[in-house]
């Protein structure tokens, strides 16, 4: 006992010295490694995040949604035939390694990006040719009129590189290196960890902190220790479970920390496959989407905080109405699988598979089950099954499941975003999808003329395309291929002795606005 | 002169063997990947990359040739002790190995030398009254950390010593605030090496919990070992022998009890060693340690083909390494074992 007391009374005396930070510095922490900080090649929120510090886009939103240039000097200048963008370009800005950025090293990178990128859905093909027209004058040439372009010019996935420094990688990807024209340069990277100091040649406001250590942690529970033990200064919340999430918005009403909530612009929904029975069936796919109670949904799980969703495009994005899915409505649900004769004996047995990784997806399907028991009985069942994300990405395209759940953050604040990946369809046969965004996604679903309203929303401007994105969801939901379920908002936390931290209109958090109160 | 040559034989049959395991292991990490579901390029590209930009990339990692060509191409590599390079960012796997082993090694080597410690103590303290109250709080003291579920007593020491009482950092290997020492990638070696005070105590503010974590875990198994077998040992008729020409009972354990009850303590600690630098996996994910079996971890979720077959092949000939050396170590000290 005398040698466990000991061992704990050093324990307290090794604690009790912390080691002392650098003054002004200002540590982050978050989950997931970050792999590759190629702009080209990033899609996880971590990645995108730490781009946005590093990099600046053309264009960003502001909290209102507004276009805001950045390495752009005014707004983008679209031919009367809407096929030729012109984007004037600031000539005061300098790449980390010192070389000047213009409209040469936009191109580089534009071009780059159609060439390597992971993304490239992202441009779609909508970019036939990139130009430079001056030196502070760049020239993109369409293939079609886009509406969403704007939206795209704000991606951080185009953000430029030095060509000096990526001329060794004009067709191929550098992982552990970032040269841009950000606030911040960096200094040290790994997986876990990037030291990131202040850009002295920065061409904008500099940053309110003298650096940031981005670390990762790789699980939830030692995420939020390390926020209330006041070791980390600011946390995010991608991966945060529901249940210390809550706890953290507890605090931060009692204030005891900061909350910032960022533009709610990630969807949960539940993908149908439509292509085999018994989903083939549309009344089926229906009343699935009739037994579901998101609000009941939304309080068991997360408390609240993710927000009931009946739209497959977040509603603060523009042209949006928020309500094209049926609410919950369990009568209707057993008169539809009545009518498809499951009520009388046999139940509809539906595997839903939910992504074992992911704790808030495992709640979702365990109180959907309860639900459908409690409202559906002898009319159907679902058999949850919980397989891991990575195989659930690898075989959806496959067409390996009848129901699973999933997420989806657009690369830009625009509903094309959202619908293109879930919807688009360049081969089809009747209302199956065979090649294409929908069979990727695992739907295989498409119906007539669904293809040319959304190609027609992108061309169409102000309430003509809002007209026309009500439609596409309206036919969506009828197909009731995709079930959206909720919607979810970034968050931050940081500790009373910084200032609240801020999301910009893309819902990254403004990392060169972190600032430690005097 | 006999004895000398069979150990020299038994060592050549053991060491003989080694490269056979291996091989057979790396066949069937390599065959095992291969069956398991999902597309390496589409880890690295994402589902939604063009087929063209996908069948260049197959080409570019030689996934379009025949699994044979791929096998061949895979063992030729390993025999010329080059790992290749991971699929998602093209570090080479020598690299991620020779930055995160050293990490698990010093976890593990400071967890097991606590281990002993506290384990080999209990285990000894209860001898001099047999069944007596010591006896049996060692006895329940080995089979309930032998028993304890290593992740809920990891969330219960984070929770407590982090979170609550904020004695100690919640996880990481270093502060983030500080530059990692530079050299052998052992954090307290390079330290002290440095004479860097602060790194060292970052480093060990940061090693506590896990490695203490790991250590209680493992402690159970060195004091349920060593009571079984001093026990068993104090029974053995050259212990009586020694007791009949008027030793002392201290003179008896110390000579005769403890050298021979230490040797199958020696057995478990080496295979505990080997079978930590990969299976720490549950600690090193709650502590956020950068180590090993984490990257394994993440490798596997990627489906990054070479990084979890060089990390395989490297842990399995630790393994095997470390068993041998443990075996030909047991049979050098112990005159009794024929080979």
């Amino acid at each position: 006992m005398a040698s466990i007391g000991v061992g704990l009374l050093s324990l307290a005396q090794l604690g009790c010295q912390p080691i002392s930070a650098n003054k002004g510095r200002i540590t982050v922490a978050s989950a997931g490694k970050i792999s590759s900080l190629d702009p080209a090649q990033a899609s996880t929120v971590n990645t995108i995040q730490l781009l946005s510090a590093l990099g600046d886009p053309l264009y960003s939103l502001d909290q209102r949604g507004e276009l805001i240039p950045k390495l752009a000097a005014a707004p983008p200048i679209v031919s009367p035939d809407g096929l030729t963008v012109t984007i004037p370009l600031r000539r005061d800005v300098l790449f980390h390694d010192g070389t000047r950025f213009d409209a040469e090293a936009m191109a580089f990178s534009l071009r780059r990006f159609l060439e390597i990128g992971t993304l490239s859905y992202v441009v779609g093909g909508r970019i036939s040719s990139v130009d430079v027209a001056a030196v502070d004058r760049l020239v993109l040439r369409l293939s079609r009129p886009s509406t969403s372009l704007e939206g795209l010019l704000t991606s951080v996935n185009l953000t430029p590189v030095s060509p000096t420094a990526y001329s060794q990688y004009r067709d191929g990807f550098l992982h552990n290196s970032f040269v841009g024209t950000g606030p911040y340069q960096l200094s040290d990277f790994n997986e876990h960890q990037q030291r990131l100091e202040p850009f002295e040649g920065y061409w904008g406001e500099p940053p309110a902190n003298k650096g940031l250590d981005l670390i990762t942690l790789s699980n939830s529970t030692a995420l939020y220790g390390a926020l209330r033990s006041g070791e980390v200064d600011v946390l995010l919340s991608p991966s945060i479970d529901e249940d210390q999430r809550h706890a953290l918005h507890e605090k931060a009403q009692q204030g005891q920390l900061r909350e910032a909530i960022g533009p709610a612009t990630e969807i949960g929904y539940i993908t149908l496959l439509s292509n085999v029975a018994p989903l083939n069936d549309a009344r089926l796919r229906q009343a699935l989407a009739l037994s579901l109670n998101r609000q009941e949904i939304s309080e068991r799980v997360s408390y609240g905080l993710r927000r009931p969703l009946r739209s497959l495009v977040p509603p603060s994005l523009p042209g949006t109405h928020g309500s094209s899915w049926p609410a919950h409505d369990p009568k209707s649900a057993r008169a539809l699988l009545n009518d498809a004769g499951f009520c009388a004996g046999e139940p509809l047995r539906i595997p839903l598979t939910f992504r074992s990784n992911v704790p808030a997806d495992k709640l979702l399907a365990l109180t959907w089950q309860a639900q459908v028991k409690r409202d559906l009985k002898s009319c159907l069942v679902l058999e949850l099954d919980g397989v891991e994300s990575t195989t659930i990405y690898r075989q959806l395209g496959e067409g390996s499941f009848k129901a699973v759940m999933l997420d989806w953050r657009g690369s830009y604040p625009d509903p094309e975003a959202y619908l293109t990946p879930l919807l688009s369809c360049s081969s089809s046969r009747g209302d199956v999808c065979l090649e294409g965004e929908a069979a990727i996604s695992g739907s295989f679903w498409t119906t007539k003329g669904l293809q040319k309203t959304l190609t027609r929303s992108d061309l169409l401007q102000g309430p003509e395309r809002h007209r026309e994105l009500q439609r596409l969801e309206e036919m969506t939901a009828a197909g009731a291929a995709y079930i959206p379920v909720w919607l979810e908002a970034p968050r931050a936390w940081s500790q009373p002795s910084l200032e609240r931290p801020r999301f910009d209109g893309s819902g990254h958090l403004i990392l060169s606005q972190l600032r430690t109160l005097p | 002169m006999e004895r000398a040559g069979s150990l020299l034989r038994y060592c050549t049959t053991r060491l003989g063997l080694a490269p056979v395991m291996l091989w057979l292991i790396a066949t069937l990490v390599f065959l095992l990947l291969r069956v398991a579901p999902g597309d390496p390029v589409d880890a690295v590209l994402g589902s939604r990359a063009p087929a063209a930009a996908k069948a260049a990339m197959r080409a570019r990692l030689g996934l379009d040739q025949s699994l044979l060509d791929q096998y061949l191409d895979y063992l030729r590599g390993l025999v010329q002790g080059d790992l290749g390079q991971g699929l998602i960012n093209q570090e080479p796997v020598n690299s991620i190995i020779s930055r995160t082993l050293p990490a698990s090694l010093e976890l593990s080597i400071v967890a097991l030398i606590v281990a002993a410690v506290v384990g080999l103590s209990i285990g000894f303290s209860g001898i001099a009254r047999p069944e007596g109250k010591l006896d049996l709080a060692g006895r329940l003291y080995g089979l309930g950390t032998y028993a304890l579920p290593p992740f809920w007593v990891a969330m219960l020491v984070q929770l407590l010593f982090a979170v609550s009482l904020g004695w100690l950092p919640v996880g990481g290997r270093f502060p983030p605030s500080l530059m990692p020492p530079q050299g052998s990638g052992f954090y307290l070696f390079d330290s002290l090496v440095a004479l860097d005070w602060t790194s060292l105590r970052g480093t060990i503010r940061h090693l506590v919990l896990p490695a203490g974590t790991l250590a209680i875990l493992l402690s159970g198994t060195f004091t349920t070992a060593l009571r079984l077998n001093l026990r068993r040992t104090l029974r053995g008729d050259y212990v009586e022998a020694a007791r009949s020409r008027g030793l002392s009972e201290t003179q008896v354990v110390l000579r005769h009890g403890l050298p021979n009850a230490l040797l199958p303590v020696l057995t478990i600690a080496g295979i505990t060693v080997a079978s930590l630098i990969g299976g720490a996996l549950l600690i090193e994910v709650t502590f956020s340690w950068p180590g090993i079996a984490l990257r394994l971890q993440e490798a596997i979720n990627q489906r990054d083909y070479p990084v979890v077959q060089g990390i395989v092949v490297v842990i399995a000939a630790l393994v095997v390494l470390v068993s041998v050396a443990v075996d030909l170590l047991a049979a050098a000290l112990d005159p009794r074992i024929r080979y």
